[in-house]
């Protein structure tokens, strides 16, 4: 197996080599077709009870690797396993089957819930969907207990309240709600909190943390904020530009980050506490075009340690120790070629 | 050493007249920004922070409404004694229009929270910046304010062919360094800056941190800077000002508020960022969600989230206090101010000043209640 998760519990939803292209919509006839490379080769594995961050900028990737693991995008290339099963493209049913596995949060809980519609509608829909509740009594039920986890209170109140009655702590709660209502083993959030204010963004990062220990949750956690991931998630995934640079248990990542870009990442974030010596790291550039990416590494042209073959190719993957792994030549040429079949290597 | 205060809000209320009554959006604010320091303007969304800023430049419009105080502002002109300088600091919200015309942009300048809209997506940037000089110093001629357009653009690190560009043209960094680059246009001495790098990537957004540390050495700026981040004021601020529901609760060096949060809403705010350091533990946050600005709870609004809470709570507002530091090291910008009974003798009823062990474990029962009372 290639994914390195240092539990020994098995992973429920796998991602390898997944591969996103999106093609530009162009005006000129015979002009070359173009693609926006916005995924390049992410492999990733969620465990029950355990949490992956996906921490990356914007425009690195990581909605639309979320979105594929949701199925709302079909892969380029790449294998989603669930449960070890390969999910194919499949028919409506089937995809029903999946999201009654696989659920999703939005990062905007202002346009991601119907204003026309009452809480007890969005709950109570997912619920018939999925075949949780055949009558109007054991829905209000479900309902009820739904709004009881995600600590809504009294649940008999926030039932017949519409989007614009409730905060954006209250709507994001609903929307997780939501998502429980399928009764998923996978939750995939978005950003669920980088809408909220500054003092609720706890309390629903707790309720998620909860989740996940109380209802064996395996999470995909996607932040642009690494101090959170680092509080939420075991492991956290470093994405730049499409490409996934390191990745390892949290703590390992975020105090020892080996990629030059975590470091850049890591000096850049807010840390009141950081000692006075300890100057932020000078970043130069920006985030290429994903249409004509950099070859080879994507980082290199911003990167202060860059080499000829960074331009040439994509480092392969080299372990560190204790599940702790970066794509970078500095630390060795890796073993798991991205561009060639995957190999396995133990 | 202690400089003169450049900006002196004193009192200062605004209220929105919404159709069902009177909404006190900054209520009795006062604040002091030193010359060439940077205040930190913090609280979240309906704190009355935006609002400040724009009553400070008096751009606030109807149905908002300028209720009372005075916004002293002394500028560079007077310091230099160039202009009278018997006259001393002018209220900016008892200016004449033409008056305020000369000061706003070329004394006080404002950077918008979203350069998206701040910047218009049917212009070059650099007629925008021209159109700035063109009616602000009709004197100048043309080719000086070509170059300073040019100047101005590098002085914010944008390549000065950039001029040429369209806000869609440009990253979201680049349009937030161009509305920099024009609210320095005119060498203002005080920029207001909300949320300048809300928006941004972490990177981008310390970039455009790092450049403007330097440019206000270099220009001997003051700076207003208004954001959500605490922890990001920590790092750049001199001094800060905590805002909740319209009021401020504590205003103080960004030192010792590190060191020693007084508010418990400050404190809660402070333990609500996950660090990227140290060791890994549960985090409480702060209960409950902000009030809502029409129903704001009596007394101190913050009572019904705080862990402290006692009887007066409910009952009195209670007011911005200086209390002395105890620690000789912060001297310069030295006085702590926070609005808390616990810390006002004459109402503390005999209870110790507040502990940080104590506001911590407040917030741990404070929640759980929070908790049992949903389950209930």
């Amino acid at each position: 197996m290639t994914m390195t998760t240092p539990s020994t519990a098995t992973p429920i939803l796998e991602a390898d080599h997944l591969r996103k292209h999106f093609p530009v919509r162009q005006f000129r006839p015979f002009a070359k077709p173009q693609v926006v490379h916005a995924v390049e080769d992410i492999s990733l594995a969620l465990v029950p009870g355990r949490a992956l961050a996906l921490v990356g900028e914007s425009g690195s990737g990581k909605t639309t690797v979320a979105r594929m693991l949701a199925r709302l995008y079909e892969p380029t290339a790449g294998v989603i396993r669930f449960r070890g099963r390969p999910v194919t493209a499949s028919r409506r049913a089937a995809l029903l089957e999946y999201r009654h596995h696989v659920q999703m949060v939005f990062q905007d809980p202002f346009s991601s819930l119907n204003p026309v519609h009452s809480v007890r509608y969005h709950l109570g829909r997912v619920l018939r969907l999925h075949g949780r509740a055949h009558t109007r009594d054991e829905e209000t039920a479900q309902i009820l207990a739904l709004l009881g986890k995600v600590s809504l209170t009294p649940a008999e109140q926030f039932i017949e309240k519409y989007p614009h009655q409730l905060s954006g702590g209250q709507r994001q709660r609903v929307s997780i709600a939501r998502a429980l209502a399928a009764g998923p083993e996978v939750l995939l959030a978005d950003e669920p909190v980088s809408m909220l204010d500054v003092s609720i963004r706890l309390g629903v990062l707790n309720l998620l943390l909860r989740l996940k220990r109380e209802e064996r949750l395996a999470v995909l956690f996607i932040t642009h904020d690494i101090a959170s991931a680092r509080y939420f998630a075991e492991e956290t995934l470093i994405m730049y530009a499409g490409q996934s640079v390191e990745s390892g248990p949290s703590d390992a990542v975020i105090q020892q980050p080996k990629h030059p870009y975590t470091q850049l990442l890591i000096s850049a974030a807010p840390d009141p506490d950081r000692p006075a010596t300890a100057k932020p790291l000078p970043a130069r550039g920006e985030i290429p075009s994903l249409v004509t990416p950099p070859t080879g590494c994507r980082f290199h042209p911003r990167c202060p340690h860059a080499m000829p073959v960074c331009r040439e190719r994509f480092p392969g993957r080299t372990e560190l120790g204790n599940g702790h792994w970066t794509h970078c030549f500095l630390y060795g040429e890796g073993n798991d070629a991205p561009e060639g079949p995957a190999t396995t290597h133990s | 050493m202690t400089r003169r205060p450049i900006l002196d809000v004193k009192h200062l209320c605004v209220d929105y007249l919404a159709e069902d009554g009177v909404v006190h959006a900054v209520d009795d604010v006062s604040l002091t920004l030193r010359r060439g320091e940077i205040l930190g303007l913090a609280g979240e969304s309906g704190s009355g922070k935006s609002t400040m800023a724009y009553a400070i430049t008096r751009l606030l419009r109807p149905p908002a409404e300028i209720t009372g105080g005075e916004v002293l502002y002394d500028g560079r002109a007077r310091a230099n004694g160039e202009m009278t300088p018997s006259v001393g600091p002018v209220d900016i919200l008892r200016l004449k229009p033409a008056q305020l015309r000369a000061v706003r942009w070329s004394e006080i300048a404002i950077v918008f929270q979203s350069a998206m809209n701040a910047l218009n997506p049917t212009m070059t940037v650099g007629t925008q910046v021209l159109d700035v000089l063109a009616t602000h110093r009709p004197e100048m001629p043309k080719p000086e304010r070509n170059a300073r357009a040019r100047a101005l653009f590098e002085m914010v690190g944008i390549a000065a062919e950039r001029l040429k560009s369209y806000p869609h043209e440009l990253s979201g960094g680049m349009r937030q360094r161009a509305t920099i680059a024009i609210a320095l246009a005119l060498s203002p001495e005080l920029i207001i800056m909300d949320e300048p790098t809300t928006a941004l990537d972490v990177v981008v957004q310390r970039e455009i941190l790092t450049e403007l540390m330097r440019l206000r050495e270099r220009l001997d700026l003051s700076i207003i800077f208004i954001t959500h981040d605490l922890s990001l004021l920590l790092e750049i601020a001199d001094t800060v000002a905590i805002m909740y529901a319209g009021r401020v609760v504590e205003s103080t060096s960004a030192h010792a508020l590190h060191r020693q949060p007084r508010h418990p809403y400050s404190f809660g705010m402070l333990h609500s960022f996950p660090s990227l350091r140290g060791e890994q533990r549960l985090m409480t946050g702060i209960p409950g969600s902000p009030p809502d600005l029409r129903a704001v709870p009596a007394g101190c609004a913050f009572h019904p989230r705080c862990p402290l809470v006692y009887a007066p709570c409910s009952q009195v507002v209670p007011a911005l206090m200086t209390m002395p530091t105890d620690s000789a090291a912060i001297t310069d910008s030295g006085e702590q101010s926070v609005a808390c009974h616990r810390y006002d003798p004459a109402r503390s009823e005999g209870k110790p000043l507040p502990t940080a062990t104590e506001m911590e474990d407040g917030y741990a029962t404070l929640s759980s209640a929070f908790q049992e009372a949903g389950k209930a």
